[in-house]
C-alpha cells in the first residue's frame, strides 16, 4: 500500500492507495503515530485509491481513531469505494467515523 | 456441470494472502457472482487464511496454508486449511461482528482486533471447522446467485 501526505491548513490528508489488509495495516499505524508524535493529530484518511479492506486494515483505523483521539485529534474518513464502505456498515463502524465524499470536504469539516 | 476445483498453496507470510484473495474474486466473477458478492467471498477467504496464518503458524513464514475452492452448480465451498493446532472448540459458533458501544464516543472501548470470524459467518452461508490428524480446515459456502440476480 502506498500513502501520500499533504497538510492542508492545519489537517493531515493521508491519500491511501492499494489495500488496506493484514501486510499494510502496520503501516498506517505507523505513519499516525509518527504524525501524533508531532502533535499532528486532525487526519483525514482518503481512501478512493483503497480497493479492498479487511479486518486487520479495520483494526488499523480504529487504532488510529483512539491514538489521536487522547490528545483531542479526530480521524474522518473519504473517498470510500461502495465495496469498501459495506464493509465498514457491516462491522458497523461507519457509526464511529465521520466519513465524506472527499478529502477536501472531510478537511473542510475541522 | 461436474464440480470445478483449483488449489492454491501459499507461503505462510500475510504478503501472500492477496494472491489468493484476488484470484478468488476473480474466479467468483467467472461464476456469476455480482462484483459485491465476489468481494465479500474474497474478503472472507482473505479473513481464514489470514487468520491460519497468525493462530495456527503465530504470523511465521515457512509453513502451507491450502485453499480449495471448488464450485458446483449450487454453491462454491473454499476449504482453507493449516496444520498445527486447532483454533479451540466454540470460538466459530460464539464468532460476532462487535460492534461498537452504545456510546460511540467510548472509543476506548471499541476493539481492533476479533472481527474475522463474524464477518465471516455474517457473509458465508454456512462455515464449518473440523480438525483431524493435526490437519484443521475451515469450509466456507455460498450459493451461487440466481440467474435473474446474476447479471449485476
Amino acid at each position: 500500500m502506498e500513502i501520500d501526505h499533504e497538510a492542508i491548513n492545519h489537517v493531515e490528508v493521508l491519500y491511501l492507495r492499494g489495500r488496506l489488509d493484514a501486510a499494510s495495516a502496520r503501516q498506517l499505524k505507523d505513519k499516525v503515530g509518527s504524525l501524533g508524535q508531532e502533535n499532528r493529530v486532525n487526519l483525514v484518511v482518503d481512501m478512493a485509491g483503497v480497493d479492498f479492506i479487511d479486518s486487520s486494515g479495520l483494526g488499523s483505523l480504529v487504532s488510529s481513531l483512539r491514538t489521536v483521539n487522547k490528545v483531542g485529534g479526530d480521524v474522518k474518513l473519504s473517498g470510500l469505494q461502495d465495496q469498501v464502505r459495506s464493509v465498514l456498515e457491516l462491522t458497523r463502524l461507519d457509526r464511529i467515523f465521520g466519513i465524506y465524499d472527499d478529502s477536501t470536504t472531510a478537511a473542510k469539516s475541522f | 456441470m461436474d464440480p470445478k476445483c483449483v488449489t492454491f498453496i501459499i507461503d505462510s507470510d500475510v504478503k501472500n494472502v492477496p494472491l489468493v484473495g484476488m484470484s478468488v474474486n476473480r474466479l467468483c466473477r467467472a461464476a456469476s457472482y455480482s462484483a459485491l458478492d465476489a468481494f465479500n467471498i474474497e474478503l472472507c477467504v482473505v479473513e481464514a487464511v489470514t487468520n491460519s496464518i497468525r493462530h495456527c503458524y503465530g504470523g511465521k513464514g515457512g509453513h502451507e496454508v491450502t485453499v480449495i475452492l471448488t464450485l458446483t452448480n449450487r454453491e462454491i465451498v473454499v476449504d482453507v486449511c493449516d496444520v498445527g493446532p486447532p483454533i479451540s472448540p466454540g470460538v466459530l459458533e460464539g464468532a460476532v461482528i462487535q460492534g461498537p458501544p452504545g456510546d460511540v464516543a467510548d472509543i476506548e472501548n471499541i476493539p481492533e482486533r476479533g472481527r474475522g470470524l463474524g464477518i465471516i459467518r455474517k457473509i458465508m452461508d454456512s462455515v464449518a471447522y473440523r480438525s483431524e490428524d493435526g490437519k484443521n480446515c475451515l469450509t466456507l459456502r455460498k450459493r451461487l446467485p440466481t440467474k435473474e440476480k446474476a447479471s449485476a
